[in-house]
């Protein structure tokens, strides 16, 4: 058994322990103090419905680390980006194209969207130092936001195109009544997972693929081995807008395409502090234990101090995992040379 | 050669020291040691470590084994500032300047050590706050004399030439009066009439301040010249240690920058 | 041919290191205390006052925070918001409880009070760089809202959860909070207030510690070599930001809009500072004026130009536009002049020592 391995066992043993362990802390909690409320249907529940809400952050958190992997920019404006491609797709829904057909034209404008961006921002700041770049990300986010809002107007839209949306019940034989998921919830991460495997073929066995991750590890030996590094950016941001789009799709259907899908972004940074800037599993797991840490939080420790946990729980997390190891769960160890 | 100069004993002593990074070993078991007002140059083929060893000099690398003893005290590693407190300058191979500063802050970042004024002085400013900056103006005024860079003191570092970066650089080291000062690799990129100002500033130092001085260097002709002792490394091992001459002659060094197949 | 330095040398290192070495800047700086001080009051309406200058003064004093933070010290930061809101509601707290302390006297001690919970939000900046920095100031951000929101100790259990900020005189019978100061006395009392601490900030930048924070920023690890401790100074970044930030808000409090609540102070307010430090000059003292007297002015140029142009159009276009501006303003600007206006600033003094003469 080598290394590698022995850590995945690791892993896949600590994960029911640590929920185990929350479980019975909880359980405690709530005998403790008559304002909580625990059973363990619940709990699962919960912790289910909250995993697959992660599912959507990481679908968000995806299209950070693409960029980020290959450019080396945190892109503020992926926020906008989710929220101006999904207004997009129902803009063309509504002017009466098929949803299969607008989700086509709106990636194709999400390619639009990234061929601009390459050429009006990223081309004539290409080597300023980072923060100048995340800056004009956030530029970028306004902007987009703006535009987005005087093209297709700002009230909430709609997005159905057909998944549906009925409660289940799960485990009725274990648990009394069941444990309630949504079936949304279940096609979502189905979603998620089969963009993440997309992505994962594309990356591994396409020649773009390969391309892009010779220039996330170099772009100095990228370049010198004739990757146009332009075209490169071009196509990253092109991906990204269109994972936007599904995530866009995702958000968008369940609640609705509105203003705020684009402070979604905010919430995509204590995943990608988790998961690590640079690493897909990373978003995934990272969105997974956001979505379900929060979830828990605000319903079972929430009521402790009059709810709303959910507005800061993520970013404490994520402030506590930076203390302790920076570089996230899968993230690459920052080594600075002098 | 400057006339007499007297060498005293040793300042700085480093004994057996390694240091690897995951599995690539960049020193070896190595020991010297550098002595009061000397000119030490540390020499080797690329990539034979000296860098790093100045860099466990200075504190940025922490060696696995072995120690460091500075004036006396022994350490296993030092922090950066400590060894900055405790009269440690250095310079580095790619200009580590402050590049959103003119010439003249940069160096007088180099005093920061000795300014002395609270929070609150520094914010009314007038009074003993004045008085500490033009005190320490003057200090920074003479070393910009002494380097012969008045004509760019009020230019932000990042428009100067390669050249004249190493030279406000070296200013800044000089600001801090340290005893000993760390050089690497000062006369990289330089012209011969550069490399002379350079060597001369060197000598200079050395000789007004009496500050100890420890280089790396390429250039043969400068190290022969200027060095009191050299020290070569190669691959990350210490192959020899002594005057210029006893080195020159060493034959594990003729070989070692000759190329002979191991 | 006016702007000329020749004839003017300095004698001493003083008299070059004074903020103004240039007689010409100081002429002009005279005359535009002047104006300041006895035009505006006298002749700007009250409507001017109350919703330009005031807004405009508060403003630049939370521009100048951030601006020690992010533009001298390289920290990033998005949680000015919060810290607003800590200095807004320390002072509430602390007025209610010392009816006799002077207004200015709360002011400050509010601004120490934020300037430790700014320390404390700091900590993380010890292990942390660059944006992963800026996700522990949205914890602040988002921490700090949601407490002051949700815990009615802050407001004094206020049923309406909107307080109003007790009326305060600065000087004997001239009051400066809320509804009952008169927009001239607010105008005058910022006007000292706010030039005082930028002259404080500018002492603090142009000291020892300011040279620590550029260091920090430039290189962090050349400043250990020099014997700056990068704790210290980060830290003291921290604490002195959110001194002047949390003034700021509580002067957004009790001398702009007269009341104290947690949802002025959202995101969106860090965003609105951020981009006024970023436009006005990163690194600059009179790049913050500069920047918040931008943000200030340009929605009400936007919505008062469709109206002078004639042109109808709707007031949520309107706002729309402004953030398609905002964001393309941000990107011109980081790409033509990352330093911002004070650097265009300075260029246009360049040009103007040369004037009439092309070169």
């Amino acid at each position: 058994m080598n290394a590698a391995t022995t850590r995945f066992g690791i892993w896949m043993l600590s994960v029911p322990l640590a929920i185990a362990v929350i479980g019975l802390g909880l359980q405690g909690l709530a005998a403790a103090d008559s304002s909580l409320f625990f059973t363990w249907g619940y709990f699962l529940e919960v912790l289910i419905a909250g995993l697959l809400q992660g599912v959507l952050y990481s679908l968000v958190a995806l299209g950070f680390v693409l960029i980020f992997k290959a450019s080396g920019i945190f892109n503020f404006a992926q926020g906008s980006m989710v929220l101006f491609a999904a207004l997009t797709m129902v803009g063309f829904i509504e002017m009466g194209l098929h949803w299969t057909l607008a989700f086509v034209v709106a990636a194709a404008v999400m390619v639009v969207v990234a061929v601009v961006v390459e050429k009006v921002v990223l081309r004539p700041l290409v080597n300023q130092p980072h923060i100048i770049l995340f800056m004009a990300t956030i530029g970028i986010f306004y902007f987009l936001d703006g535009f987005g809002q005087t093209l297709w107007g700002s009230d909430v839209k709609v997005l159905d195109i057909g998944i549906p949306k009925d409660p289940l019940f799960i485990l009725d034989g274990i648990f009394e009544g069941g444990i309630l998921v949504n079936a949304f919830d279940l096609v979502a991460a189905l979603v998620g997972a089969a963009l993440v495997a997309a992505l994962a073929v594309f990356f591994q066995y396409t020649r773009i693929g390969r391309a892009l991750r010779a220039v996330a590890d170099d772009h100095q030996a990228a370049l010198s081995v004739g990757i146009p590094l332009k075209t490169i950016w071009a196509i990253v941001w092109s991906v990204a807008g269109i994972v936007a789009l599904v995530a866009g799709i995702m958000w968008g259907s369940k609640a609705g395409v509105q203003f705020s899908l684009a402070l979604i972004a905010l919430k995509a940074l204590p995943v990608l502090i988790l998961g690590g800037f640079t690493s897909i599993p990373g978003a995934i797991v990272g969105g997974l234990i956001i979505g379900a840490g929060e979830q828990v939080a605000e319903v079972f420790l929430g009521p402790l101090v009059g709810g709303a946990i959910q507005d800061w729980f993520a970013y404490m997390l994520a402030l506590v995992f930076l203390l302790f190891r920076p570089q996230g769960l899968f993230g690459e160890r920052i080594i600075e040379r002098i | 050669m400057y006339g007499e100069k007297h060498i005293g004993e040793a300042i700085l002593r480093v004994d057996n020291i390694t240091l690897a990074f995951g599995g690539v070993k960049a020193l070896t078991d190595i020991s010297f040691e550098i002595r009061k007002h000397e000119i030490l140059a540390i020499i080797g083929p690329n990539g034979a470590g000296k860098t790093s060893m100045l860099n466990v000099i200075n504190g940025f690398y922490h060696p696995q084994k072995g120690r460091i003893e500075f004036r006396g005290v022994e350490r296993r590693a030092m922090r950066p500032h400590l060894a900055a407190r405790q009269g440690i300058a250095r310079t580095f191979q790619n200009v580590a300047l402050f590049k959103g500063m003119s010439t003249l802050d940069n160096i007088m970042t180099g005093r920061v050590l000795k300014m002395k004024c609270n929070i609150f002085q520094q914010a009314i400013y007038w009074g003993a706050n004045q008085r500490e900056e033009i005190e320490h103006r003057e200090v920074v005024e003479k070393i910009i004399d002494f380097l012969e860079i008045e004509a760019i003191r009020k230019t932000p570092v990042g428009r100067l030439p390669y050249g004249l970066q190493k030279r406000v650089e070296l200013a800044r080291a000089l600001a801090m009066e340290p005893d000993l000062l760390l050089l690497d690799e000062p006369m990289a990129g330089m012209n011969v009439e550069e490399k002379e100002d350079m060597c001369r500033f060197v000598l200079d130092v050395n000789d007004e301040f009496g500050t100890t001085i420890a280089l790396i260097e390429h250039d043969m002709g400068v190290v022969m010249d200027i060095s009191d002792r050299v020290v070569v490394l190669d691959y990350g091992r210490k192959l020899a240690d002594g005057s210029p001459d006893e080195v020159r002659a060493n034959q594990d060094v003729i070989d070692a920058y000759l190329g002979v197949s191991h | 041919m006016l702007y000329r330095e020749a004839g003017q040398f300095k004698t001493s290192y003083g008299a070059d290191q004074s903020i103004f070495p240039i007689r010409q800047d100081r002429i002009a700086l005279l005359l535009f205390g002047l104006v300041a001080v006895f035009a505006v009051p006298a002749f700007a309406s009250n409507y001017f006052l109350e919703t330009i200058f005031v807004p405009f003064l508060v403003f630049a004093l939370a521009a100048i925070g951030l601006n020690i933070l992010t533009g001298y010290c390289g920290q990033l930061s998005l949680g000015t918001g919060g810290f607003m809101a800590c200095g807004a509601f320390f002072s509430y707290k602390l007025a209610i409880a010392f009816p006799e302390l002077h207004v200015v006297i709360v002011f400050l001690l509010a601004g120490l009070g934020t300037a430790g919970v700014g320390v404390l939000f700091g900590l993380p900046s010890l292990r942390i760089k660059g944006f992963y920095l800026a996700v522990a100031t949205l914890a602040a951000q988002f921490f700090l809202v949601w407490m002051f929101n949700k815990f009615g100790w802050w407001t004094n259990y206020s049923p309406s959860g909107v307080i109003s900020a007790p009326p305060r005189d600065v000087l004997p019978g001239f009051a400066v909070t809320g509804s009952s100061g008169d927009p001239a006395i607010k105008y005058l009392f910022l006007l000292v207030f706010v030039t005082l601490l930028a002259l404080v900030a500018k002492n603090l930048v142009r000291s020892r510690i300011g040279r620590s924070w550029m260091a920090i920023r430039d290189m962090d690890i050349a400043a250990e070599i020099i014997g700056i401790r990068p704790l210290w100074a980060k830290l003291s970044a921290f604490a002195v930001s959110s001194f002047y930030i949390g003034i700021a808000g509580a002067l957004w409090a009790f001398v702009y809009t007269g009341s104290v609540e947690a949802l002025a102070f959202q995101i969106d307010r860090s965003f609105q500072v951020l981009f006024m430090v970023i436009i006005g000059g990163l690194g600059s003292i009179l790049g913050s004026f500069l920047g918040a007297a931008f943000i200030v002015l340009l929605p009400i140029l936007l919505n008062s130009a469709p109206a002078a142009l004639g042109l109808p159009i709707k007031v949520e276009t309107v706002s729309h536009l402004e953030f398609m501006i905002f964001g393309g303003l941000i990107i011109f600007f980081l790409i033509v002049e990352p330093h911002g206006l004070a650097r265009l600033w300075q260029i246009a003094k360049e040009k103007l020592r040369l004037w009439p003469f092309p070169y």
